[in-house]
């Protein structure tokens, strides 16, 4: 470690211990403490706004002490440090216990934020990104709509210019904390004449502007996690605008390769905690199932690729540590976890029997359910298992790409679900 | 992705141009038929010095660590190497390691760095287990006078077993288990190759009739010994078997670009995608779990035993999940004798099995988890 990062590690151990306490690993003992296995956030909405006042809270006073934007630039709130001292801040971090930023951090500071630096003009710069590391404001992301899941670039949503403004209209879905957000970042097409890359442009939209419509969206585990946000006549000025008109899709890849680093990672929360091994022997020693062989077996074949994709991270961090820039075979690790997730939560359930069908009371039981039914969504979100096969065959094996009219053809002339090519 | 450290990088390059070169698919298949190729033997001892590389420098060795053996184990099982290199430098130079017997480590390491010396492990036999329980291989003091022992019994499944200079023999003493060493030329001691699934890396069955052995360690200590040299010897073969992975997912990858059926590439058709990527999540998991294995051992981690069972499950499933689909990848021609693809095949099956297989090795992690 050279010097200035150890003194930068000592500096950030003294402000944790002035602000936050050392997280302590509770034993876990069968049947005691909290039981919720939640992919999803589970809380009620009342917990929910306690926890995000908290949230915003714990990154103003990041911010404040020099550690709320560490690798961003200092004219604008940032410290002008490296990804290698924000890795180490997060390490040490990680041994505190502090409220969870989530919220503020995965989409706003982890995506948004980088794609404003490098495509906003100026006043947005100036403006959003110390608001946004500052913890005063959330930011989305308007990508996703009921027709352009997996082939994002088919979005639908129109931009039209008018006297120094845009005028949005349309229909976004599936955007995470649309209602706690201040601003959104929407993809619009702005030429349907131009192939479908090519007629794209990014906005940052004020989500309290008059026809920003947010709906909750209520998802197959009960719970509402996502949001449709209806674009009616949104009025958006020019210096909105993130890079050249028709050059969104350039600016989308920003954001993505953003992403990259940010999913997949080991999720630590109740989900991590439910699947160590000592946790899952235990439910199958209250269950009676410990002595079967058939189950045993599933077992070590489920706690092997856990403690393999646990290392396959645990390398990543350190090649990055060490300044490797990750790659796509990064995505590896998102296609993993979705595998193993959902392997286990298949795995549990057969454990568990009949008790994963009805609540019987019984601790640590029926709480499952949550993950079992989040299970199908991990394939889906932040690309299809589809999606991410074929960029990793693509990108990293180099197998050519599947030969297609959609990437020549203007955009108004391809076939819609729906509307057939006429 | 070596964490950054440029000179395992550098290893690697070695050892993969050394093997280009010097095996070949042609030499592979030489090998198959009449041996391994002392010459090269002789070439990785005395140019690239691999035998001793993680070998103690007290011993002769280059005092490098499991991580530099897991880059080294990588590529030769890429290149399908024949060579008595796992059994010798693997097997037998950490049973003698394990064992805790300095004058027996003074005695027979220096050979094995040096090339001097092949050797190997003498465990199973005719089960295939590797528990001590299953061993019947008795030693009895020999009669008059000295230290020595007489071992008999039978012996299966010995890799080069029918070149070793020295076989390290795992036979029952009144105390329990225990570790001999059996000169390869000695009297009473008959070996013969054993028809192989695995043609690149050749088995032999043992026959020991009151053959003389000497003791390394302590009488009864063979299981504790055993133990220890199975948590290093399954990361060693994870690592062969995740560089043999990788170079099937390589195969598949170049025949997917340059094969055309229905006027095009079949690497643009999704199935075969979804194929190739399958094996490279698997590939990639298996590769991380050896080489994280292999710093832990190096860092003498309390979790080393847990990860490196792990190790050997991922990369016994990547190796032969990969294998399998390589071949389908590639349809008929595949299947063929006169392509690699089935060498690959048969030393993924063998590499699964050689420890006793998953009923086995699933356990195993169960067991180093206290579960």
């Amino acid at each position: 470690m050279p010097d200035d990062v150890r003194e930068f590690a000592r500096q950030a151990r003294e402000f944790l211990d002035a602000n936050a306490t050392r997280a302590e690993q509770a034993e876990f003992r069968w049947g005691q403490g909290e039981d919720t296995v939640a992919y999803f956030n589970a809380d009620p909405p009342d917990v929910k706004d306690v926890k995000l006042h908290a949230a915003k809270d714990w990154q103003r006073t990041r911010y404040e002490n020099g550690f709320g934007w560490i690798s961003g630039p200092p004219e604008y709130g940032g410290q002008g440090l490296t990804p290698v001292h924000e890795l180490i801040y997060n390490s040490i971090e990680a041994e505190y216990d502090v409220p969870d930023t989530g919220t503020l951090s995965v989409i706003g500071l982890g995506m948004i934020g980088p794609t404003i630096l490098a495509h906003g003009q100026q006043a947005i710069k100036d403006h959003y990104l110390p608001a946004l590391y500052r913890g005063d404001i959330i930011a989305c992301q308007l990508f996703s709509e009921p027709g352009a899941g997996s082939d994002l670039a088919g979005l639908q949503t129109r931009a039209v210019p008018d006297g120094g403004e845009w005028v949005l209209e349309g229909q976004k879905v599936w955007t995470s904390i649309a209602r706690q957000s201040q601003i959104g970042m929407a993809l619009c097409r702005t030429d349907v004449n131009a192939p479908k890359h090519k007629g794209i442009t990014a906005f940052l939209v004020d989500m309290s502007a008059p026809g920003v419509d947010v709906r909750p969206l209520r998802q197959m585990t009960g719970g509402s996690d996502f949001n449709e946000v209806f674009l009616t006549g949104v009025r958006v000025p020019d210096d909105h605008r993130l890079g050249e008109v028709n050059a969104g899709w350039r600016v989308a890849l920003t954001t993505l390769m953003n992403e990259r680093a940010t999913v997949g990672g080991e999720r630590g929360g109740t989900v991590a905690e439910a699947l160590a091994p000592e946790r899952l022997a235990a439910l199958m020693r209250a269950t009676g199932t410990l002595d079967d062989g058939a189950l045993r077996r599933d077992l070590s074949v489920l706690l092997a690729d856990l403690l393999a994709a646990g290392h396959l991270n645990r390398r990543a961090v350190r090649a990055m540590r060490a300044g490797v820039t990750p790659g796509p075979e990064r995505s590896v690790a998102k296609l993993v976890h979705a595998q193993n997730l959902t392997r286990a939560a298949h795995f549990v359930s057969e454990v568990l029997g009949p008790r994963i069908i009805a609540d019987t009371g019984e601790w640590g039981t029926y709480a499952w359910a949550e993950l079992l039914l989040a299970t199908p969504a991990l394939r889906i979100l932040g690309g299809t298992e589809e999606v991410m096969k074929n960029i990793l065959a693509e990108r990293v094996l180099k197998l050519p790409k599947e030969p297609g009219i959609d990437n020549t053809s203007p955009f108004r002339e391809l076939p819609r679900s729906g509307k057939a090519a006429s | 992705m070596n964490d950054g450290r440029e000179e395992l990088d550098d290893l690697r390059e070695a050892v993969r141009e050394f093997l280009a070169d010097k095996s070949p698919e042609t030499a592979v298949r030489v090998a198959m038929e009449t041996g391994h190729d002392p010459a090269v033997w002789d070439q990785m001892a005395r140019q690239l010095r691999l035998p001793g590389l993680a070998l103690p420098a007290d011993y002769g060795g280059d005092g490098f660590g499991l991580t530099e053996l897991e880059v080294v184990l990588e590529e030769m099982g890429a290149a399908l190497l024949c060579s008595p290199f796992f059994g010798t430098a693997v097997l037998a130079a950490q049973a003698l390691l394990a064992a805790n017997d300095k004058a027996a480590c003074e005695r027979y390491l220096p050979g094995i760095a040096a090339g001097d010396t092949i050797a190997t492990l003498a465990v199973a036999e005719s089960s295939g287990s590797w528990e001590p329980a299953g061993i019947a291989t008795r030693a009895e003091r020999a009669k008059g006078e000295g230290p020595g022992w007489a071992l008999t019994g039978k012996k299966s499944f010995v890799i080069d077993g029918s070149i070793a200079d020295l076989v390290l023999v795992v036979a029952q003493t009144p105390a329990g288990p225990a570790l001999f060493a059996v000169d390869g030329g000695a009297p009473g001691l008959r070996a013969e190759p054993m028809t192989a699934l695995d043609p690149t890396r050749p088995l032999a069955a043992l026959a020991l009739d009151g053959v003389p052995g000497e003791l390394i360690g302590v009488e009864g200590e063979g299981g504790r010994m055993l133990s220890q040299v199975l948590d290093v010897a399954c990361v060693a073969l994870a690592a062969e078997q995740a560089g043999g992975a990788r170079r099937c997912l390589e195969m598949s990858a170049e025949y997917a670009r340059t094969r055309f059926q229905f006027g095009r590439a079949i690497g643009t058709f999704q199935a075969i995608k979804h194929k190739c990527a399958d094996m490279l999540a698997r590939v990639e998991l298996a590769e991380a779990a050896a080489r994280e294995a292999a710093r832990l051992a190096d860092e003498a981690a309390a979790e080393f035993p847990v990860a490196a069972a792990t190790a050997y499950i991922c990369s016994s499933r990547a190796y032969m999940f990969a294998a399998a689909e390589n071949i389908q990848v590639h349809g008929g021609i595949g299947f063929t004798w006169e392509h690699p693809a089935h060498l690959y095949f048969r030393r993924a099956k063998s590499s699964e099995l050689l420890f006793g297989g998953p009923a086995v090795y699933h356990e195993r992690l169960l067991a180093r988890l206290g579960i």
